[in-house]
């Protein structure tokens, strides 16, 4: 599933990082298993925002992902402020697994 | 396009601090239970009404199962209200009561002493039940999201109120009996106010939130649950209508059918999510987590039996499978499994808050898995032996279902303290 981004570069970069990110329960990342919606790059403020959901609004591991998350786009982006938006709508549904990510829930 | 969630959008967990006294006392109910079961399987020969038995299962029910349960809850009460938990004090308060208030009332009956020790234990367990429900009631008060899983947490909560609280009753009645009848006459509808009113309403409203959430899937059927909560209220309520009425016995038979269909709705319910699951590996807890709701179909058959059969002698024989089916059985496999479904994520966020990205352990890691299949086999097997022995009166497969019990005892309670002392690896 695609991620949204107003800079691909620095979007793909951050990406690579993420994939160190795991649900702790399924044990996939969070980007194959498409919890990251969008992330948007200000350099002149030097701000992030990652817009991101979770699998169900109740997860008690929510806290755990969502620090992850920011510290792991931190550590590719040092000088940035990054901050992470949660979002519930649009829910997360299956669809947003990738290939790779329902390959390994496959099996 | 993305809305935002309220407030930080996260769901607010209950500290650890809470919970952990709850499963380190459960275990080691279970353990003592198992001791106590394996020294004692002569009881398997006398009447249900036998001092033994009644500690043992008092253990069982409240030490094991209340207690874990009731930690797991103040864990979960966050995920099924959507809200956090009111009060962290009432739920230590909660725990105190209990931990003091249970093996005083297990030791009493154990010794069958009915007095002072038997007494104080049923009071301080009755004011650990009033914390708990004042706890649940606020919480679902703040959250102020009246779904489904709230009211099964809140009705299951008030039925362990009146639980205990009629146990308290009969405690008194011991020894002044100033209830109409004799206390065993209400044996009956103390047991399944709590079997029915708090362990079958409080597990299926738990489990129809938790088994789709681990199995990954996103069936849900609000409508069924209903159904299902309406059906298991009725039939209490039948049930109650009909024991003080001194009805005829085989219209007992019609709670029983009620009940039956709401676990049929239920097992229906933890099928589809099973189906409609998006990861295809099921894990071994969870495969024993799934095999405790089917195993409900053995206390459903022994007591089909024990309505059939209620005016005659094998009644009582009956009535011990039954209540080892339930609290061995059904009760047991659920903890068994879902203990090590939620204790490692516990132990997990208090461990790993701050942590290296992608080098840390899962929670599935902190407890030995091939421990867990051992235990699995060890407690399937000892539970099948116990069973038989108690239905064939056999002496030697009552000890050796109940040493296999105590082997799988043992394995649980090592596995659990080896994940709660989990440290990161230097």
């Amino acid at each position: 599933m695609d991620v949204l981004s107003n800079n691909n570069l620095y979007c793909s970069a951050a990406l690579a990082g993420l994939y160190d990110v795991f649900d702790p329960e399924i044990g996939l990342n969070v980007v194959d298993l498409g919890l990251i919606y969008r992330i948007d790059f200000n350099d002149e403020d030097k701000t992030i925002a990652v817009t991101m959901t979770l699998t169900t609004q109740f997860c008690p591991m929510g806290e755990n992902i969502t620090a992850d998350v920011k510290q792991s786009v931190n550590n590719t982006f040092k000088d940035y402020l990054v901050s992470i938006i949660l979002v519930f709508e649009p829910a997360w549904s299956v669809d947003r697994i990738s290939v790779e990510g329902q390959d390994f829930l496959d099996h | 396009m993305f809305a935002a969630a309220p407030d930080s959008g996260l769901q607010q967990t209950t500290s650890y601090k809470v919970v952990l006294p709850f499963y380190l006392f459960a275990a080691f109910s279970f353990l003592i239970s198992c001791i106590l079961l394996l020294i004692n399987t002569d009881i398997a020969h006398a009447h249900y009404f036998h001092p033994k038995t009644l500690a043992i299962t008092h253990l069982m029910a409240l030490g094991w199962g209340t207690m874990i349960i009731l930690g797991a809850s103040h864990q979960l009460l966050p995920v099924l209200i959507e809200g956090k938990l009111d009060s962290n004090l009432l739920a230590i308060l909660s725990f105190v009561f209990a931990a003091i208030g249970i093996p005083l009332l297990v030791t009493g009956f154990y010794l069958f002493n009915t007095g002072l020790i038997l007494q104080i234990g049923a009071f301080l367990v009755n004011t650990s039940v009033i914390c708990y429900f004042l706890n649940v009631i606020r919480s679902i008060e703040e959250s102020k999201k009246y779904n489904v899983h709230a009211f099964y947490i809140a009705t299951a909560s008030l039925w362990l109120f009146a639980t205990t609280f009629f146990g308290l009753l009969l405690v008194f009645n011991f020894s002044r009996s100033w209830l109409p009848e004799n206390s065993i006459e209400y044996l009956s509808l103390h047991a399944h106010l709590g079997l029915v009113g708090w362990f079958l309403l409080l597990i299926v409203g738990v489990a129809s939130r938790l088994i789709p959430m681990f199995l990954i899937s996103k069936h849900t059927s609000p409508k069924t649950l209903w159904w299902i909560f309406t059906l298991i209220n009725i039939a209490l309520l039948a049930f109650i209508v009909l024991k003080s009425s001194g009805a005829f016995p085989k219209l007992y038979y019609s709670p029983f059918l009620l009940v039956f269909i709401a676990i049929l709705l239920f097992g229906n319910y933890c099928y589809r999510a099973y189906k409609t699951r998006i990861r295809k590996h099921v894990d071994e807890q969870m495969k024993i987590s799934l095999l405790s709701v089917a195993m409900l179909v053995l206390p459903f058959l022994s007591l089909l039996a024990i309505i059939y059969f209620i005016t005659e002698d094998s009644a009582s024989n009956l009535v011990l499978v039954y209540g080892f089916c339930i609290f061995f059985g059904w009760i047991s496999a659920l903890i068994l499994g879902m203990t090590f479904k939620t204790l490692p994520f516990i132990i997990w966020n208090k461990v790993y808050q701050i942590r290296a990205i992608g080098k840390t352990l899962t929670p599935k890691e902190l407890f030995s898995e091939n421990l867990f299949k051992v235990m699995g086999l060890f407690y399937l097997t000892g539970f099948i032996l116990f069973l038989v022995g108690i239905l064939l009166l056999n002496n030697l497969l009552l000890k050796s279902g109940a040493s296999l019990l105590l082997a799988s005892a043992i394995f649980y309670v090592i596995n659990v303290l080896k994940t709660m002392f989990h440290q990161i690896k230097k």
